[in-house]
């Protein structure tokens, strides 16, 4: 395949080379993360098979440590799922904010593409897509099927290696997420004005993260987040 | 082996997962949104980030509140991969010097 994608003006496969390399530094701070939570599911009585299953098909990293910490023998099945749905909800906002730069895309295409969809492959496909006026599915593809080999490879080695990995704590890699996410917001910049929602977010999910447990916090700090927005917005 | 509560515990996490993957994208795929809504989705994605990280800004260890501002700091001019490395290298060091 050596046509150049008309509106890009690359060859495709330069695309998910592409998606690949920006996919680098976030697994600075994917392999540390993806190693505790496999030791602590070894720790839960779950084996390396029944971790990459769950890392696999699920492919959320918050929502897996809420649902290793809650694990127990029998599971409870619904408390789970439940908290599952709470973690995870934020992406039925994120699906929305990239619709409409997948419109060039079949309906399936599409679908495929969502299930790959983690916090960091979003933001990075998005500030990608918000440059080029519609999504690179390959560049999306190159991030954030690096992403999932190395999250899905990588529990499984915790798993695996459970306590002998100690406290990876100690270290700094947890600071990486929140490096790669203030980079990213600093591309989505566009002045004090704009970003008082973001504060709003901040300051309610910092309280909610304080005072109320579960995780209640990302989609409090959101939609209070957007919630300013609105009241902001010039008709 | 996989027992069963657990394959169903994961096949329900997987569904409920994937379900806010599509939902969202399902309902604004063909509509097109007025100016005011318009806005307020263009302030989403900068207030999911923010709210994901929100923990890291009431740590309450100074060694991690410093390695925060820095990386702020560092966030606000330079490039990803630098920032992370910094950020990585900066946040191990304090944890060591302030434990």
């Amino acid at each position: 395949m050596n046509a150049l994608d008309p509106v890009l003006n690359t060859a495709p496969d330069n695309e998910l080379r592409r998606g690949a390399l920006a996919a680098i530094p976030v697994l600075l701070g994917f392999v540390p993360f993806a190693l505790v939570l496999g030791a602590q599911a070894s720790q839960h009585q779950l084996g390396p098979g029944a971790v990459a299953l769950m890392t696999g098909l699920n492919f959320g990293g918050g929502s897996e440590f809420a649902a290793i910490e809650l694990w127990s023998s029998p599971p409870a099945i619904l408390v789970i799922v439940a908290m599952t749905l709470l973690v995870n909800s934020r992406h039925l906002l994120m699906g929305a904010t990239l619709a409409p730069y997948l419109r060039h895309l079949p309906l399936p295409k599409a679908l495929g593409a969502l299930f790959f969809m983690c916090d960091e492959s979003w933001a990075m496909g998005l500030a990608d897509a918000r440059q080029r006026g519609r999504l690179s599915l390959r560049y999306f593809i190159g991030v954030a099927l690096c992403l999932w080999v190395t999250w899905v490879g990588f529990t499984s080695l915790g798993a695996l290696a459970g306590p002998m990995l100690g406290d990876l704590h100690g270290y700094g890699f947890d600071m990486a997420f929140a490096a790669v996410f203030l980079v990213l917001l600093r591309g989505m910049w566009k002045g004090v004005q704009a970003a008082l929602p973001w504060l709003f977010s901040l300051i309610t999910a910092a309280l909610f993260y304080l005072l109320i447990p579960g995780g209640w916090y990302v989609l409090a700090g959101t939609v209070a987040g957007l919630v300013g927005a609105y009241l902001w917005a010039r008709p | 082996m996989i027992d069963i509560a657990t394959l169903t515990t994961i096949l329900g996490m997987a569904m409920v997962t994937y379900l806010t993957r599509a939902l969202g994208f399902l309902l604004l795929r063909n509509r097109t949104l007025g100016p005011q809504l318009t806005q307020v989705l263009d302030a989403a994605p900068g207030c999911v980030l923010i709210a994901v990280i929100a923990p890291k800004f009431v740590s309450g260890h100074p060694a991690d509140l410093i390695a925060l501002a820095l990386t702020v700091y560092a966030a606000s001019r330079y490039s990803i991969l630098p920032v992370v490395l910094f950020a990585i290298v900066v946040t191990g060091a304090l944890r060591t010097l302030l434990p």
